[in-house]
């Protein structure tokens, strides 16, 4: 793989080429947050924008998005400019505008020294008001679990992640890697006596024949024997008792 | 005939149809363009032909099978043009067409009635290219518009077509590239990027696959410029890409066409399949072993899928929504390969840049930008329609001499350019000349050339408020500046034209501004703020006058202002009283009314029906 030397807040790094800035910065120890970006979902980023930075590229500098942004020859990045946290505390007023009661953002807002928003909030009960609108759980869905079970509807400030006219899809598997992927803890999964809802369908779940526990939908453990040919009686035990 | 196998047939094939043509016979061109068949084309065309055959004239009427393009006159349609006599005739009915046939068709006299007429002067002035509408114009992308039928791929023959394709042919792609790069043309869709150094860098990139697509997806409120070429003058567009497919190894192409154009759909449609019977478009074309053709995609209506990347996704059956041009899609664009994507009008411009050559076009506008725009002129102008000139045009030339100047013998105030992303620059600069480079040093840009003259009534903070409005509705939401930005910058707007607002509100503002032109995803988001920006710029004082003294200096912001009837000019002839759906104007017959101001809804009827002027704004 081709190597290529970036500059991130004035030190050199030997990188991959087209490896993105956040995880070069990571992995240097230089913090840059982010909230729409899991390197484990390929089409995952370019949304929130809490990680702008300036890209000092070809006598030209502009902010992206450092969880997109591909290393190449030449480029050199700063993550802590008056410029970077100007930007930075804006997009985060914003979200705080969207979802005031979200635990994440305000603690992200917080550390940008922002306690107030000063324009109209969004204040409202369901998912939808700790929801930024991100997709990363349809990016998950669309491309780790493989099930487009939700996608992003609407357009503007309603859009939002939903199954199909927002009724029960007959695709979801119930795995709850939405809600696990979630940057803000916006999708609601409930379980109880042995049945997992999320995405308005109730799951059946498989329980562990030593313990007992519930711990996989049994619809997960169809998609992943139809998927890959495993024993199903792989399934009988929880992964503590395997 | 069928398939044309060689450029020498094609040259034979033109001279064949020059040897038939009878120029000098009487020709009546209908306009067949959306305008004006809204405003009743069809009819007139169908008189025509009535009359015609009735009387048995042994004329080539340009009706049903040669109706033409926009001629881009439309707010005086429907427009007939009749040749050899250049006269064009305006707003033309069914029932005065026995007379055109008359008087001029047989006669070679002009119906005065029907012609064009100066707002100022009352001069009338018959002849088509006198006008002054047209005289100031220079037709390089609409050169066939109102003159050809766009469903005849003979009548683009016949005026010249496919010759750029012919010459491009004979010519290496690397050396097509360099005079498109030399004629300095830029992207007409809005960016003004050089075509050339587009393409170029598209074939610096190493694929076996390659792209060209042509955007058609005018979302502009109250552009027309592509709409019309796509209408008016498809074998423009398509022998543009072929040109640039050959020039690039290109062997698909694509135009992305928003389905709210049904007659450029149309037009196309038929367009690339007169092009594929005459070989023009698919294998081998015109023996030279090269092999292209074109596909149509519909757009379904969304205005951010006019940006580019939007429109890659959109055009790959995916839904669309920008991405992050980090890598370019010269380098990665329609389905991960090398794509160009050129706009209608650019791709309008290149078969004319080949044939003439890049001298000729770069000979053309100004330094840094060369050739002709075309312009969609609207607003409170005489004279609105499409209109084709040099760049480095001043906007005032733009107004005047071919808008006819303001409505009503009102005030200049300003104009928006760029569509609803673009800015508001005012009178006082008027005399900038029309140019990528001036447009955006202004804070406003070219856009795709959409032109929006206002007077002195209108309220630029309600200005930016309504195309903030539009931008909010067609934000795809991706991004959190432009998503959750542009809601909160409609509110304050929104309070500052109801009163409500403080001065903290302009402070907010110029915030959410620099927030989306730095942190926004594509360019919709980055450009959103310039409707803001380019008002507060210009028009401060009209900010702050809502704002410090409640008070709408233009009239129009419903919150600040009161109607009232002055009582010197009131004649008490009731009409106002009668027309008002709120029953709130009362007094007697002949004697001054009087407006109850709790009960008015400020809708503005009593204004426009009283014929005293005695209604008045405070």
């Amino acid at each position: 793989m081709e190597k290529v030397s970036v500059v991130i807040d004035g030190r050199t790094f030997e990188a991959v080429k087209d490896r993105c800035v956040l995880e070069v910065a990571h992995e240097n120890g230089i913090y840059i947050p982010s909230l729409c970006y899991n390197s484990e979902v390929p089409s995952s980023g370019g949304s929130c924008r809490v990680c702008l930075v300036e890209a000092h590229q070809g006598g030209r500098m502009r902010l992206v998005t450092a969880c997109n942004y591909p290393v190449r020859k030449g480029l050199e990045v700063k993550t802590d400019t008056p410029l970077v946290h100007r930007i930075r505390r804006g997009v985060l007023e914003l979200l705080l505008a969207r979802v005031p009661d979200s635990e994440v953002i305000r603690e992200m807002a917080a550390s940008e020294g922002i306690a107030e928003v000063r324009f109209r909030k969004d204040e409202g009960e369901n998912e939808r008001y700790k929801c930024i609108a991100c997709a990363l759980c349809t990016n998950v869905c669309a491309e780790v679990v493989g099930v487009h079970a939700i996608a992003m509807t609407e357009r503007g400030a309603d859009k939002k992640p939903a199954t199909p006219y927002d009724k029960p899809s007959e695709v979801c598997i119930g795995c709850g890697a939405c809600a696990y992927a979630c940057p803000t803890g916006a999708i609601t999964m409930k379980e109880k006596d042995g049945v997992r809802r999320i995405w308005h369908r109730d799951f059946q779940m498989v329980r562990c024949s030593v313990c007992g526990t519930p711990y996989i939908p049994q619809a997960q453990v169809d998609w992943i024997v139809s998927r890959t040919g495993k024993d199903r009686s792989f399934f009988d035990k929880c992964p503590d008792h395997r | 005939m069928g398939a044309i196998k060689s450029v020498e047939q094609l040259e034979a094939y033109r001279r064949e149809l020059a040897a038939a043509a009878r120029p000098e016979l009487p020709t009546v061109l209908v306009c067949f363009g959306t305008g004006c068949q809204a405003n009743g084309a069809r009819p007139v065309a169908e008189a025509f032909m009535d009359v015609i055959k009735e009387q048995g004239l042994e004329i080539d009427v340009n009706v049903g099978i040669k109706t033409t393009g926009c001629h881009g006159y439309c707010e005086n349609g429907p427009l007939v043009a009749l040749r050899p006599q250049d006269i064009l005739y305006l707003k033309v009915k069914p029932e005065d067409v026995p007379e055109i046939v008359e008087e001029t068709v047989k006669g070679g006299r002009v119906v005065e009635r029907l012609v064009y007429r100066d707002k100022a002067t009352g001069e009338a002035v018959a002849r088509y290219s006198e006008i002054p509408f047209y005289r100031h114009q220079q037709r390089i992308a609409l050169r066939h518009i109102g003159t050809i039928d766009p469903a005849s791929i003979d009548d683009y023959i016949l005026a010249g077509g496919y010759a750029g394709l012919t010459k491009a042919l004979a010519m290496k792609p690397d050396d097509i590239i360099s005079e498109v790069e030399r004629s300095g043309l830029r992207g007409r869709g809005g960016g003004g990027f050089p075509a050339g150094t587009k393409w170029r860098s598209c074939v610096a990139v190493e694929s076996d696959v390659r792209y060209v697509l042509c955007n058609g997806d005018e979302g502009d409120p109250g552009a027309f410029m592509d709409r019309s070429i796509m209408e008016g003058d498809p074998h423009s567009v398509i022998e543009g890409m072929i040109i640039g497919a050959y020039a690039l190894g290109s062997h698909q192409g694509y135009i992305y066409v928003r389905d709210e154009y049904p007659l450029a759909i149309r037009n196309l449609t038929a367009a690339l399949e007169a092009a594929r019977e005459k070989g023009l478009l698919g294998e081998d074309i015109l023996g030279s072993g090269f092999s292209f053709d074109i596909k149509i995609s519909r757009g379904g209506g969304a205005f951010v899928c006019g940006e580019s990347s939007a429109l890659m996704r959109s055009v790959a059956g995916e839904v669309g929504e920008p991405r992050a041009k980090y890598i370019r899609s010269v380098e990665r664009g329609l389905y991960d390969k090398p794509t160009v994507l050129n706009n209608v009008e650019t791709w309008a411009n290149v078969p004319e840049i080949i044939l003439k050559g890049a001298d000729w076009y770069a000979s053309i506008g100004t330094e840094g930008s060369k050739g002709t725009k075309v312009f969609s002129l609207v607003g409170k102008v005489n004279n609105t329609g499409l209109v084709e000139v040099p760049m480095g045009i001043s906007i005032r030339e733009l107004v005047e001499n071919i808008g006819g100047g303001i409505l009503g013998g009102k005030e200049f105030k300003a104009v928006q350019t760029g569509g609803p992303s673009g800015g508001c620059i005012p009178e006082r600069l008027a005399d900038l000349p029309i140019d990528f480079d001036s447009l955006t040093e202004a804070g406003s840009m070219m856009g795709s050339g959409g032109i929006i003259v206002m007077d002195e009534d209108t309220c630029m903070v309600d200005v930016a408020r309504y195309f903030t409005g539009f931008l909010v509705e067609e934000s795809c939401g991706k991004c959190t500046p432009c998503r959750d930005g542009l809601p909160r910058m409609l509110d304050l707007l929104t309070e500052i034209t109801e009163g409500c607002g403080g001065e903290e509100h302009l402070a907010m503002l110029e915030g959410l501004c620099d927030l989306l032109t730095w942190g926004a995803l594509c360019g919709l988001g980055t450009s959103a703020a310039n409707p803001v920006l380019s008002t507060i710029k210009y028009f401060r004082d009209e900010y702050e006058a809502h704002i410090r003294d409640k008070r709408c200096p233009a009239g129009v912001c419903k919150a600040l202002i009161t109607y009232h009837i002055d009582p010197e000019a009131c004649t008490g002839c009731r009409l106002c009283a009668k027309n008002c759906p709120q029953e709130c104007i009362t007094g007697k017959r002949k004697e001054p009314h009087t407006i109850d101001a709790d009960k008015c809804i400020k809708c503005g009827v009593c204004k426009d029906v009283c014929t005293f002027d005695a209604v008045r704004i405070s």
